[in-house]
């Protein structure tokens, strides 16, 4: 699983850096650093995470980064 | 005949529209911005609602409205915590309790709940199994989040008894004025305020020379960035916003939740089939029941004109989020539960400078509560629809909610 976050609509909201932080980590309060390969046992998490976004920047998939949609 | 907009507040927190708001909140829209009988200005519609929370002109403390009221009154009470602040107040001691309960400092935190969270929500199933009739607000929808809220903070849930008292009574002081005088209500919820203070800040400072995991500990342990950490009587705030907050919304969430579940059974079904959907329909539940149906502490600084209302300054200003995220404009077929709903950008949480603290625990509270009770509660049913609300039409939910199963083993 891969994980895009459009960092554009990302405004800092922090949920998946709460949700899945083995993924997502905020660096300082709003810069956002991410893993765009997801670690075996953390699916569940980013999806949690991808659910909560209240922006809804984080694309999740098998295609995602690979510039497919 | 068409009623008058100017009555719309009456109406809203008129107990008897508590079971179904949504009609007043469609003729909300209709007005954009509606200015009431007692000055106040309510606005239900999601794109001003969402300008709105995001609007340096707009603040969240009470003492710049124009009619003060008692609640901003300090000699009565104590002074109001970061939810009742603005910037760069408020960034700075939102950012200090922060510092113990999520990223960038202690990112951890919540997600190492999981574990407590699924033992404490098994624990209180187990009790519910054994019986037919449950009223899952008092069995269940409370105990989780209290027990939670407690643990995090470090405050004795054997003391559950005497902080229920101060909670109510501090909600009560949110209700927006219903005609009658609020100042007898708001004097109490002050004095509410303070005896809550007073004994969090009591029990933070006792952990000075023994601090623990917990974040009162921290409150009072931290040193904090280059602008220090928290003085006692900001503990003491901090301390009464996150405990009231921690136990007045995330139950009306869980029963908000049940109860919808319940009334639409193929959408109860699909979660049953497919658990994985948990986290958007509870996003949807956020959009379509939210726990917090507006938020009343809102002033202008400046004249500003919505939709070409003007509304002055220091005029209460009331955003109707439940409204706003059942507006035709923003979301298609608003009034449908659709828990598998993709494009949901929904005001349950706030949004902007303010938006919720606790969002992720009541996220993860509400996922692991309302997936055990599908997956465990056998036939479930309402024994009453519509049931019994709780008093606020501001922190809106059940006061009971009793279902009937079938119960395990016979």
């Amino acid at each position: 699983m891969n994980v895009v976050v459009d960092l554009n609509r990302c405004q800092g909201y922090a949920q998946c850096a709460f949700l899945a932080p083995e993924v997502f980590a905020m660096h300082g309060e709003e810069a956002l650093l991410y893993h765009p390969v997801v670690p075996d046992g953390q699916q569940e998490r980013v999806l949690r995470a991808v659910a909560a976004c209240p922006v809804q920047a984080i694309l999740v998939g098998e295609e995602a980064g690979t510039g497919e949609r | 005949m068409a009623a008058d907009p100017e009555t719309l507040i009456e109406r809203i927190t008129d107990y008897a529209s508590r079971p179904d708001p949504y009609p007043l909140y469609a003729e909300l829209r209709e007005h954009g911005v509606a200015r009431q009988q007692n000055g106040s200005y309510l606005v239900g519609t999601y794109h001003e609602i969402t300008a709105l929370l995001h609007d340096p002109r707009i603040s969240s403390d009470r003492r710049n409205r124009t009619e003060p009221d008692e609640a901003g009154d300090e000699e009565q009470g104590i002074p109001p915590s970061f939810i009742g602040l603005d910037d760069p107040e408020h960034h700075r001691l939102r950012s200090l309790a922060m510092r113990s309960f999520g990223p960038p400092h202690n990112p951890g935190r919540i997600d190492a709940l999981h574990g407590e969270i699924t033992r404490i929500v098994q624990d209180l199933l187990a009790q519910l199994r054994t019986r037919d009739r449950i009223d899952l607000v008092d069995e269940f929808a409370y105990p989780l989040p209290v027990t939670v809220i407690c643990r995090l903070l470090g405050v004795p849930t054997e003391d559950e008894p005497t902080f229920r008292g101060w909670s109510d009574t501090i909600v009560s002081g949110l209700d927006p004025a219903r005609g009658a005088d609020p100042t007898e209500r708001q004097r109490a919820a002050a004095d509410a305020r303070r005896a809550m203070g007073i004994y969090l800040g009591e029990l933070a400072a006792s952990r000075r020379g023994n601090p623990g995991a917990d974040m009162l500990s921290a409150f009072a342990t931290d040193p904090g960035p280059d602008h220090g950490g928290f003085n006692q009587i900001e503990i003491m705030t901090t301390a009464v916003l996150l405990l009231i907050a921690g136990h007045e919304t995330t139950v009306n969430l869980i029963t908000n939740g049940m109860l919808t579940l319940l009334r639409h059974p193929e959408a109860l079904e699909r979660l049953r089939d497919e658990p994985a959907l948990m986290p958007r329909a509870v996003e949807e539940l956020l959009r379509y029941e939210p726990p917090v149906q507006m938020l009343p502490q809102r002033t202008p600084l400046a004249d500003i004109e919505i939709n070409g209302v003007t509304v002055p300054r220091g005029a209460p200003l009331i955003l109707v989020l439940a409204s706003g995220s059942r507006d035709p404009r923003r979301f298609p077929e608003p009034d449908r539960f659709d828990p598998g709903r993709e494009d949901n950008q929904h005001l349950g949480f706030g949004g902007g400078v303010h938006s919720c603290f606790g969002a992720p625990l009541a996220r993860l509270e509400t996922q692991a509560a309302l997936t055990a009770l599908i997956q465990h509660l056998d036939a479930p049913r309402l024994v009453e629809d519509p049931p019994p609300y709780r008093r606020s039409p501001v922190l809106r939910g059940p006061r009971h909610l009793l279902i009937d199963h079938d119960r395990a083993g016979g």
